[in-house]
């Protein structure tokens, strides 16, 4: 029988489902002048659900015979979720209004969709793994094509459907041949068997490397990125805010877990296939966004580059103390990321009139003279994505970097540096036509989006001067995985 | 808050909220005064200056029972492998002594500017920058703070730049004014580039403390001084000359106090509180709180005393010749902060940090009553009757120039009376506070050696001269101008902090007062036995009688000054072209222009054309442009078609099996 | 060569040469019909294993669902696709390339492997493997959590659907 402690340990995913199911139902009776009330209500359930994972910080344990364990790493990937989930309503509000199609499905499928994430960082069994990764995508998929009957927002999900059943088939077929290799698929029974010496060595080899191309197309590292900037662009804005963190945060969760209880004696082969990917997305991403002249797409370029940076501490995790030094990284940088990236994302959604496909960077002509506060934000983030000091991006980075120097990968350092460098090109240009350009942008009614940047842009400045505590809190966080 | 610690007075672990108070107070002007009135967002500033005189006050409380203090430690900050520091605050007599000094001055000044500034933007015809008056002081309170309450090196260098910041901010606060209104400008540059090189000098000091200790901690510093001392003494010497050169930049010494007179430029409460009372302290601070290091070097010490003995001479000697009223307190503020230096480097920290805190007394007092009686002379009542409209145009007198007062001693009593006492004490006039700390100065220096003694002296009868020379300009005679003969006293709000500033000059004496010496015991926790400048009833008449023949000889000079519009100035007629070079200082920012200004200028033209435009940028934009390239022909990759996407999906897993296979 | 190896063969073959047809005929309808043959063939493939189960849900689901429901669909939809079009896009010299590249060495991979040489074991026929199944789907200790994450997948791919197919012109 199941004990209460079963559903304890997944008290936040079972609270967030729940509750995404009666603001399905709620909905019905509230009027379309109401929406308000909706976006209340989950941003409620959001909230509880986060205490509910506050109160659970600190306990491990295994529930459901090892379907999913709680552990720090799933805890604080779960907070960082549902607060991102916040920005997404918070974002979404005047948004959706704006763009009329203020509809009760946004918040429900965004509440299944995080349950889905939260269940990916604490899953710990590959069918669980697989399931949670269809629970977060399939949401998705609509919420991409929510602006439907919109080309542009039918094109994005269109695309990220095909491609992500391409990529979930993948996956699968990934998890077959470990299952035809150990005969497991609960990770626990697949660490035995390999340690046993009855695992095939060669089948598990093919499974990890297609299990890498599952989660690479989550995390949009290069070859598997191409879905990203379409997607991002054709897709609701306060989506694709959502996308760049959350889902990319969800797919290095179980990146991260898999390969580091699974596959730690493989890692001097895969170290190889890592470079590669991470050297790839950083030269790609920051190479193509200085080409971009729309906001959405350079994000999406930019976020293909980030994903390659935390990839980058990552490719040394053979090694078990760089191993936990690369995930304290991880975990800080998507923090860092987060906070970044939806303080760009806010700006330019509080600037963003309806019925447009992402500003251009002209359209930000103006805006630091006009709205101190908005180009205030938007040049700390742009600061922060580059990685200039007194931000939280410039510590994010130095923790990556450090880890990568301390696992000997200099030639990745450097390809970093230098894309760094790169990027500070085209995340100066949208300063300079934020400050040195005239210009009359327009605020659009509502004041969400604003408070979202004001809000992201002061984490960004203040936390950079408390980065060893936060850092030592991953640190903390994460000595008991595995 | 901190249970883990346990502090011997619980007390101690508030001396964050001396951090937090102005930090707070900035957060609440940014956000809300735009819509609060101007009352509301100065009563806000300076309950927040005065949130962190209390916790000071509590601190000083505290240290009384238990005088060996503590170091709080707020949050890690950096620990990446051999660098550790910490955001910790250091509470011991030292720096709870600036705390005070910083928080009580800065508290009566923010009342002061409360009432000052509400004419100032008027005047300057900006009434939204009241507020952001508020906030950069608020800053510069925060940024002091933490100067004087580290508990490392790295620390301390952000209060440093902190303040530098400030006071950049505040001497441009009026950038658009000043002559060809560029000039207020200029001079807040002035003052950045100056302090610049002093910052690089204490940054090239720190490189090579963590060099040589591996640590920036104080304590762990110090303990381990010796040892590097018997081993490298040349690297003990360059970091404490490089250190001065900091404390050269920011305390205005010589070579670099240039900026400091230009620094004037700035509203008269911040040459108060940042040019006078608190932040060019921050060198003197700074040599005391390192005196372990200073100890160990004679000749580093011997530069120092020379270094403060000659600044203190040299502006004295500028300061007789202005006529500008804040311009003659500006040099006089740079021989004092002379005197601290050298002070400090005799060894007797004690005596420095007398002097400093009843310089700090007297120094504001000063500046504020000058800015009281610039206020009389500006004709407040004209704005008032003009309902104080932005439009309003002020006279075209200037209404610092002392040539153009005179009499106002009947206009404007309450003003006049605080100056007084201000200038005695800052002439040394016994009992005033300046004169006991003065003395203790020159007591040390009659310990030291003649000639360091003789300067110094020298220096005293200069400023006993100036500032009689000043008082008979300002408040003596005849008024000399329209303005003069219509000034009158101003508000409440700008008087009070002044009578409270002239009871703490008079008093100011007590803190170290021969025979119970307060504050040297005081000090002892912290900084050892250092000379201590015992008082000497011989040095202390020789001080009196110089000090006193000063202001006699003044007298003697300007009393018969009828002060005719555009009439000589006595000395003039007497001196000739020395007080033609000392009016113009001597010439030495002419000097800098021709040395230093422009063969770097003539430098930079030459590879501003051929290297910059034709190499550097060929390079850069030679990248660039190959980057741009590269840029848009990958961007070709990404078509828009499903298929071709699901193709590059397929090819990245072939990759990867080649790889697994090939292997 | 026993019995079952050779019906295995040509099962396989059945199976790969519709598969081929799906994509290769120019009649949408053609296509459609195709895919229920490798549809069967699957089944079959399934059966031979001994897996009666999985044998009858393909044929329940796959060809009694969802291969009905795309005739349906092709039916009630007009030939998008016009016979004169060419059905190679550029780049399928390249996806050719790549999908051989990729079984090849994935057949190479196993070739490596000694099972891939080992006779097939029976499974052993007294265990009832459909009560087996339901039971671990129902299990708490088995598989029961994922079996109520896929009801909640279903939940939400319903939503997702009822919500594209909406007229949204109307509201």
């Amino acid at each position: 029988m199941p004990t209460v402690n079963d559903f304890l340990l997944i008290l936040p995913e079972v609270v967030l489902l729940i509750w995404a199911l009666l603001i399905l139902l709620i909905d019905l009776w509230i009027p379309d002048t109401k929406k308000y009330y909706t976006a209340v209500l989950s941003a409620a359930g959001l909230v509880i659900s986060a205490g509910c994972a506050f109160a659970l910080l600190g306990r491990t344990g295994s529930a459901f015979s090892n379907m999913v364990v709680l552990d720090g790493f799933s805890s604080v990937l779960s907070i960082l979720f549902l607060l991102s989930g916040l920005a997404a309503v918070a974002l979404a509000y005047d948004y959706l209004k704006r763009n009329a199609a203020q509809r009760g499905e946004y918040y429900t499928l965004l509440l299944f969709s995080i349950a889905g994430m939260m269940l990916m960082a604490s899953a710990n069994d590959l069918i669980m793994v697989f399931l949670s990764l269809e629970l977060l995508s399939i949401p998705l998929y609509i919420l991409a094509g929510f602006f439907r009957p919109r080309l542009a927002s039918e094109e994005a999900a269109l695309k990220y459907f095909l491609l992500g059943a391409f990529s979930s088939a993948i996956l699968l077929f990934g998890i077959a041949w470990i299952y035809g290799s150990t005969g497991h698929t609960d990770f626990p029974g697949i660490v035995a068997s390999i340690d046993g010496g009855r695992a095939n060595y060669l089948l598990l080899l093919i499974g990890a490397g297609l299990l890498l191309v599952g989660f690479g197309f989550k995390i949009g590292v290069f070859p598997f990125h191409m879905w990203v900037p379409d997607t991002y662009q054709g897709s609701p804005s306060s989506i694709g805010a959502f996308m760049t963190v959350a889902t990319k945060a969800a797919g290095f969760a179980a990146l991260l877990r898999v390969f580091l209880v699974l596959f730690p004696a493989e890692a001097p082969i895969m170290a190889g296939i890592l470079w590669g990917l991470s050297a790839a997305s950083m030269i790609f991403g920051n190479t193509v966004a200085i080409a971009q002249m729309n906001m959405k797409r350079l994000l999406a370029y930019s976020s293909i580059a980030n994903a390659g940076y935390i990839l980058m501490a990552f490719v040394p995790y053979g090694n078990p103390v760089i191993a936990q030094e690369a995930v304290s990284s991880a975990l800080f940088y998507l923090l860092a990321y987060a906070l970044t990236s939806f303080g760009a994302w806010a700006v330019m959604i509080a600037l963003e009139p309806a019925e447009s496909d992402g500003l251009l960077l002209q359209d930000f002509s103006g805006l630091g003279r006009k709205y101190p506060w908005l180009g205030a934000a938007l040049l700390i983030s742009m600061l922060s994505f580059i990685g200039v000091p007194l931000t939280m991006g410039f510590w994010g980075k130095f923790y990556l970097f450090k880890t990568a120097v301390d696992g000997s990968q200099i030639p990745l350092v450097l390809i970093g540096l230098l894309t760094s460098l790169v990027s500070a090109y085209y995340y100066l240009r949208i300063v300079m036509f934020a400050y040195f350009k005239p210009g009359e942008p327009q605020i659009q009614p509502g004041r969400w989006a604003s408070v979202v940047a004001v809000i992201c842009a002061a984490g960004i400045f203040v936390l950079s001067f408390i980065p060893t505590p936060v850092f030592q809190f991953a640190a903390q966080m994460i000595m008991g995985m595995k | 808050m901190f249970l883990s610690e346990i502090f011997s007075d619980p007390a101690f672990s508030l001396v964050p909220w001396v951090v937090f108070f102005p930090l707070a107070g900035i957060i609440l002007n940014l956000i809300f005064s735009r819509r609060w009135e101007e009352k509301l967002t100065a009563l806000t500033a300076c309950l927040a200056a005065g949130g962190s005189f209390v916790i000071s006050l509590l601190l000083m409380l505290a240290l009384t029972h238990h005088p060996e203090g503590a170091t709080i430690t707020l949050l890690e900050w950096i620990n990446t492998g051999s660098l550790q520091i910490n955001w910790a605050f250091r509470v011991d007599t030292l720096s709870v002594t600036m705390m005070l000094v910083v928080s009580g001055v800065g508290t009566l000044i923010h009342i002061y500017a409360a009432g000052y500034m509400h004419y100032d933007v008027r005047i300057n015809g900006d009434p939204s920058r009241y507020s952001r008056f508020f906030i950069f002081f608020n800053l510069f309170i925060l940024a002091m703070m933490l100067l004087v309450s580290a508990d490392n090196y790295l620390m301390l260098f952000v209060g440093w730049e902190g303040v530098g910041l400030c006071s950049y901010l505040l001497i441009g606060f009026w950038f658009e004014k000043g002559a060809d209104g560029i000039a207020n400008a200029r001079a807040a540059k002035k003052a950045f580039l100056v302090n610049r090189i002093g910052d690089v000098g204490l940054l090239i000091a720190l490189f090579l403390m963590f060099w040589n200790f591996g640590s920036l901690q104080f304590d762990t510093v110090f303990a381990r001084a010796p040892e590097v001392a018997a081993a490298t003494p040349a690297v003990l010497l360059a970091m404490t000359l490089f250190m001065l050169l900091g404390v050269a930049g920011k305390s205005a010494q010589l070579p670099l106090y240039v900026w400091l007179p230009d620094a004037m430029a700035g509203p008269t409460p911040v040459s108060a509180l940042i040019h006078a009372a608190t932040m060019v302290t921050a060198g003197v601070y700074l040599v005391a709180r390192s005196h372990t290091l200073y100890s160990l070097v004679p000749a580093a010490q011997t530069t120092v005393v020379w270094l403060g003995a000659l600044t203190a001479l040299f502006a004295a000697t500028i300061a007789v010749a202005q006529n500008d009223i804040k311009k003659v307190l500006a040099y006089s503020t740079i021989s004092q902060l002379g005197f601290m230096v050298a002070a400090v480097g005799m060894g007797a920290f004690t005596a420095g940090l007398f002097h400093l805190t009843t310089h700090a007394f007297f120094k504001a007092l000063l500046f504020l009553a000058a800015g009281s009686v610039i206020l009389g002379m500006e004709d407040v009542r004209k704005l008032d009757e003009t309902n104080l409209s932005d439009s309003f145009h002020h006279s075209h007198v200037d209404p610092q120039d002392m040539t153009l007062m005179g009499g106002l001693r009947r206009k404007m009593p309450v003003t006049f009376w605080v100056y007084l006492m201000g200038a005695l004490a800052l002439a040394g006039i016994a009992p005033l506070a300046g004169f006991f700390s003065k003395d203790e100065i020159l007591a040390a220096a009659s310990q030291n050696g003649l000639l360091v003694f003789l300067v110094l002296l020298a220096a005293a009868f200069l400023t006993a001269f100036y500032m009689g020379r000043q008082l008979w300009l300002v408040f003596f005679g005849k008024p000399r101008s329209e303005n003069a003969e219509n000034a009158r006293e101003n508000t409440a709000l700008i008087v009070l902090p002044l009578i409270l500033l002239a009871g703490l000059t008079v008093l100011g004496g007590l803190l170290n007062f021969p025979g119970s010496l307060a504050l040297e015991g005081w000090l002892e926790h912290t900084l050892g036995k250092g000379i201590n400048g015992e008082f000497n009833s011989m040095v202390a008449g020789i001080s009196l009688i110089v000090s006193i023949t000063g202001l006699v000889t003044a007298w003697f000079v300007y009393s018969r000054y009828s002060g005719e519009i555009k009439k000589l100035d006595p000395l003039e007629d007497m001196f000739g072209a020395v007080f033609i070079g000392a009016r113009n200082k001597w010439y030495v920012d002419e000097l800098y222009h021709a040395i230093i200004v422009r063969p770097l200028e003539g430098l930079s033209q030459q590879l501003a054309q051929p290297v910059d435009q034709g190499l550097i940028d060929g390079i850069a934009v030679g990248f660039g442009s190959l980057t741009k390239a590269i840029a848009q022909s990958w961007r070709s990759i990404e078509n828009g078609f499903v298929r071709s996407y699901a193709l590059a999906l397929l090819l990245g897993i072939v990759l990867i099996f080649s790889y697994l296979v090939i292997r | 060569m026993t019995a079952v190896q050779i019906v295995f063969l040509a099962v396989a073959a059945l199976t790969l040469a519709a598969a081929v047809m799906v994509v290769s005929l120019r009649r949408m309808m053609q296509s459609a019909l195709a895919l229920i043959l490798a549809l069967v063939g699957v089944a079959v493939i399934f059966a031979l294993l001994g897996s009666g189960f999985f044998a009858v849900s393909q044929v329940v689901v796959y060809i009694g669902a969802i291969a009905i429901l795309i005739i349906f669909a092709v039916m009630l939809t007009q030939n998008s696709m016009s016979p004169e079009h060419s059905q190679m896009n550029p780049g399928f010299l390249y996806a050719a390339l790549g999908s051989a590249l990729l079984f090849s060495s994935l057949v190479f991979i196993l070739s490596m492997w000694v099972g891939f040489y080992a006779i097939p074991v029976n499974l052993d026929p007294s265990v009832d493997t459909i009560t087996v199944l339901g039971l671990s789907l129902t299990d708490p200790q088995g598989f029961a959590l994922p079996f109520e994450i896929v009801s909640v997948l279903l939940l939400a791919a319903l939503i997702g659907g009822i919500y594209i197919a909406r007229d949204h012109h109307r509201d």
